[in-house]
């Protein structure tokens, strides 16, 4: 057992929310309009990571807007402030908020949920935490005649704290440190202000007496005025500010709070722990806290209104890998046995909801290089159940949604490079589109919207039948394999053959990119409703075509009447021999005319960031601009804006390393360098979770460079020196290791992660395991798959609670780990699942068990 | 059959026909609206359809969506299910997995409204097809007693069965559905709410 007391555990975590929509938003009062223009953000404690585009003219906006993000830190609460963009103040106006404690957040997975819109206020706005020492010391004075108590002293020492939030981009803490005395009294005392931090260090030691006067050299006038009784300190408070000079007050950043009372009568009574930073608790709020607790519905006011969110949040403990081998082996053996339903895999996707599992699977299965034959064996199982071969894989099984996962995780740059340079066509010109007369005014414009459409059309089209041979071998590999069992089974179909492969690349794929772009990445513009409908227009189109040459006879009646102008134009014999040469090439048996899709660059993100002058220029000053950077699959360059001419390309192989740059070398939050031959590239992401996500594709991309760096230096060079190792030579080597790759060999999966993942979901869905294995008992491979499945689950989930026994132990309530005021801090046992029979395997599992 | 009224200011049902890919929504719709069966396959994204009709001597227009069943849109699924005044929930008898997943499209339509009920109207769908049928007409009205919400057996292949029925069925339980009850109804669902998160 010892040897799982110092295995290395990471957590990792991931969060997708859908903002919805609000309703019964209150009117504005000033103002003739009474309409709001409405928007959301999204925010990790107090960082803002995300924002909705903004709703005009409503109380009811709808959102519909997707964002999916690796969490980057520590967290406690995401909150959704929804806001109110006043055009005639140039101001939003916050109008509340949603905030999800991170305990909680899993308890609303996967449905959607309307959640009552708090009121936000200055005092509630708090994060981080802070350092305090308290001890109670005996005065040593010895004249004075009072009682034992009296005759004691408070030392206060403020050490340190964490993540303040910052205001309005800035953060100058100053800690206040209160007394309370039992008659009432106060004393307070300040710190020095510490600039430009979030991480102020103050260790700064104050002294309180308990006969309430405030200084050492008072202290000798003992008893309190007017032979009252001396007071005695009862109540700690330490709250911290942000100093801003001016007309504005100082701003209130959160507040600790001690009960004293008690504390005292113990010797030499001393703590040293980390509180967490409270809202400051003011008349109006009873409560000290600003989460919204799940269940409030009922007795949280809506006068507010409400705002719908679907939440997906997983957090996963992962192991190393040796802990799942078992597990990995039973999910591999799969593509060896038959009947495919007797197979570890075919049953999880019974068991566990679909959505939930295809993913994990197809990433583990891409890992191990076994992704073509497990999906030609589900695929296999499925067609010989399907009667009618035209609705081969139209419905939702196991097969397609791992389809759909590998298509994504396989062709994704194959569908930016295809789909891309249209789509930003598109965005760039929003031209009209509508060919509906009822839905447009005026009937005259529909002859130009048609021209429009058709040049659209007509350029994707080509986009798509022409880029056959950039389809990735492997998804080919699995077309082939598709396309050769359909035949198999319907020899006499001759359409199935293409049906089978367009079901998948243009109903699965490409038409829903088409409609939704910002899913896949394809753009991080928004679309408006002309543009939506537009892109509706093109993806209804794209996969008529692509379903043309299979099922379409030539008495075919057009759906929609006004569709049939459309139709009319591209139903030629030219289009369906385009799609059907397409259908054929990516379905080939052989790679063998497959051309790499490295001619021509990718764009793999972009962004507005801040960066600082390089300093390639022997003058100028090095300071810092926001550039629009785009990262390809050639190169990093940055333009003055979106679209602009770059005014500064480094090529990948010129990237040396990637790496976080320490927030004191700037004292800026959220940078990292780009370390090239001759000097390094600071720059600034907006906040974390872009920070992650460059970072890590940075580091990705340039894993295989050869002239990697194996040193860096953490800080900046800056007057002369390097902060980190104080060199003065600018051209000093790296001081520290750079940051490997936790798992060298595997760029962007991570198999233990996912195997974890599924081993979550079976432990989710552990008792309708059970019900399996009752209910099959006749059938005896499958009985044994599940009692395997079961087993290993059980050895897994062994581990996890070893570990967590241990941790619980080990973690100390106020250390830095688990600050005390979180109520619920180490909730680990906030799986919402049944555990009775988790406890059975667990007690009856023998306790040499490793 | 009379005419259509030349009334402008006629009400406007909004409809949504969901269900899994492959059930016959599209079938379903265009019998009803073209009175005819296509026999070829092809996945809708989303058509739309509109109609004069007249149900039970009202006279009304239906504004008909037709949707797509495959998971990899149902990003869009939510822009629909706010604009709809009723919903088909169709399914194939002869594809269980279809059955399935009708849950989910009810439980997302009432979340979405914030409402615990709504007018909607059980599809089975393919009833032609004996020999292939793998779910029972028990079974449907089973699933419709859960769920709450009327049943309907249907086919859209020639001659029709029940097409018309159907969605003059969805436009009479929008009718039906009380109007004061409306508030009351949300009351009730705040309570029941609370109970299962």
């Amino acid at each position: 057992m010892a040897a799982d007391e110092h295995i290395s555990v990471r957590l990792e975590e991931r969060l997708k929310i859908k903002i919805g929509e609000a309703k019964n938003l209150q009117p504005r009062v000033h103002g003739s309009a009474t309409q709001r223009d409405v928007f959301c953000t999204l925010s990790l404690d107090q960082e803002e990571i995300f924002r909705t585009c903004t709703v005009y003219q409503t109380l009811s906006p709808f959102f519909g807007e997707e964002f999916q993000f690796e969490v980057p830190r520590n967290f406690r609460f995401i909150s959704i402030y929804v806001f109110d963009r006043d055009r005639h103040l140039k101001q939003n106006k916050v109008l509340g908020k949603v905030a999800i404690r991170r305990e909680q957040l899993s308890s609303y997975n996967n449905k959607d949920h309307w959640f009552p819109i708090k009121a936000v206020d200055a005092d509630s706005e708090v994060q981080g935490k802070a350092n305090i020492q308290i001890k109670f010391e005996p005065d040593v004075n010895k004249n004075k005649p009072c009682s034992f108590n009296t005759l004691r002293k408070l030392i206060v020492q403020v050490v340190q704290c964490l993540d303040l939030t910052l205001k309005n981009g800035a953060c100058d803490p100053y800690a206040l440190v209160t007394v309370v005395y039992t008659n009432g009294k106060r004393i307070s005392k300040k710190t020095k202000v510490r600039k430009k931090t979030t991480n102020p260090q103050f260790d700064e030691v104050f002294t309180f007496y308990n006969s309430g006067s405030s200084s050492a050299d008072d202290s000798k006038d003992v008893s309190s005025p007017n032979g009252e009784d001396p007071a005695e300190i009862c109540e700690l408070h330490v709250s911290i500010w942000h100093d801003s000079p001016g007309i504005s007050d100082d701003v209130f950043l959160g507040e600790v709070r001690v009960q004293l009372r008690g504390m005292q009568q113990q010797n030499s009574a001393h703590r040293n722990a980390w509180y967490y930073l409270q809202p400051r608790s003011g008349k109006n709020r009873p409560y000290p806290t600003h989460s919204t607790p799940p269940g409030t519905r009922l007795s949280g006011d809506n006068s507010l209104g409400s705002l719908r969110l679907q939440i997906q949040y997983t957090e996963d403990r992962v192991f190393p890998a040796s802990v799942y081998d078992d597990l990995k082996n039973l999910l591999l053996e799969s593509i060896h046995v038959q009947p495919i339903k007797a197979t570890s895999v075919y049953i999880l996707g019974e068991i566990i909801n679909k959505m939930d599992i295809a993913q994990p699977l197809v990433r583990i299965f891409m890992h191990y290089d076994k992704i073509v034959p497990i999906i030609g064996a589900l695929a296999n199982v499925e067609i010989s159940n399907v009667t009618d071969p035209t609705t081969i894989f139209r419905g939702n099984t196991l097969v397609s949604k791992m389809m759909d996962e590998a298509m994504r995780l396989i062709g994704l740059q194959y569908l930016h490079k295809t789909l891309r340079p249209t789509l930003e066509l598109i965005f760039a010109e929003r031209k009209p589109c509508e060919i509906d007369p009822t839905r447009v005014r005026d009937a005259n414009v529909i002859a130009a919207n048609l021209a429009n459409l058709k040049f659209y059309i007509q350029r994707i089209f080509e986009a798509i039948t022409q880029s056959a041979v950039y389809c990735p071998a492997l998804m080919c590999q699995i077309f082939h394999n598709l396309k050769e069992c359909a035949m198999k089974h319907f020899p006499e179909n001759k359409g199935v053959r293409y049906s089978v492969i367009s079901g998948f690349i243009f109903l699965r794929f490409f038409a829903p990119a088409i409609l939704g772009p910002k899913l896949f990445d394809l753009t991080t513009q928004s679309g408006d409703c002309q543009t939506n409908r537009t892109l509706t227009l093109i993806s209804k189109t794209i996969q008529s075509l692509g379903n043309l040459v299979s099922c379409r006879s030539t008495q075919q009646v057009c759906k929609e009447e006004y569709m049939e102008c459309l139709y009319k134009e591209f139903y030629t014999e030219a289009h369906v021999t385009a799609v059907r040469q397409f259908l054929e090439i990516i379905s080939a048996n052989t790679s063998a005319c497959r051309r790499e899709a490295d001619d021509m660059p990718v764009t793999l993100k972009e962004g507005l960031m801040i960066k600082r002058a390089q300093g390639r220029k022997r003058f100028g000053r090095k300071n810092f601009k926001q550039r629009y950077f785009k990262l390809t699959t050639h190169d990093l360059s940055y333009s003055k804006n979106r679209g602009k001419e770059a005014l500064c390309r480094i090529p990948l192989t010129n990237i040396l390393a990637v790496e976080r740059l320490a927030e004191t070398s700037f004292k800026m939050k959220n940078m990292f360098q780009i370390v090239q031959p001759e000097r390094a590239l600071y720059v600034q992401a907006a906040n974390c979770v872009e920070e992650k996500e460059w970072v890590d594709l940075l580091t990705k991309i340039c894993q295989t460079n050869a002239n990697r760096l194996n040193k860096y230096h953490p800080s900046a060079f800056i007057n002369n020196q390097w902060l980190c190792c104080k060199s003065p030579n600018e051209l000093a080597p790296g001081c520290s290791e750079v940051s490997r790759l936790d798992n060298n060999y595997h760029m962007s999966l991570d198999p233990e992660r996912d195997l974890q993942r599924i081993h979550s979901l079976i432990i989710m869905h552990i008792n309708t395991l059970e019900t399996y294995i009752n209910l099959s008992q006749r059938e005896e491979m499958i009985c044994n798959i599940l009692k395997q499945l079961r087993e290993v689950a059980f050895q897994i989930e062994h581990k996890h609670r070893l570990y967590k026994r241990n941790l619980d132990r080990n973690t100390k309530y106020g250390s830095l780990a688990a600050p005390i005021g979180d109520d619920n801090y180490l909730l680990a046992s906030r799986m919402n699942i049944d555990t009775s029979v988790l406890r059975r395997c667990v007690s009856s599992e023998p306790s040499s068990y490793s | 059959m009379t005419r259509p009224p030349n009334d402008e200011n006629l009400p406007t049902v909004k409809l949504v026909v969901v269900g899994d890919g492959g059930v016959g929504k599209s079938a379903i719709t265009i019998q009803f609206f073209q009175k005819l069966f296509v026999t070829d396959y092809d996945p809708t994204i989303e058509d739309s359809y509109l109609q004069h009709v007249e149900v039970d001597g009202e006279w009304c227009i239906l504004d008909v969506l037709d949707t797509a069943g495959q998971e990899e849109f149902s990003a869009m699924r939510e822009q629909y299910m706010r604009k709809g005044d009723g919903f088909l929930l169709v399914y194939s008898v002869t594809d269980k997995n279809s059955y399935e997943n009708i849950m989910h499209f009810h439980t997302q339509i009432l979340r979405v409204k914030d409402r615990d009920t709504y007018p909607m109207l059980l599809v089975a769908n393919k009833v032609d097809l004996v020999h292939l049928r793998k779910v029972t007409e028990e079974q449907g009205r089973e699933l419709a007693h859960r769920l709450g919400i009327p049943y309907i057996e249907s086919s859209a292949k020639d001659p029709p069965l029940n097409i018309d029925a159907t969605f003059h069925e969805v436009v009479r339980i929008i009718r039906n559905q009380p109007q004061s009850d409306k508030d009351k109804r949300k009351k009730k669902k705040l309570q029941k709410k609370c109970v299962f998160i």
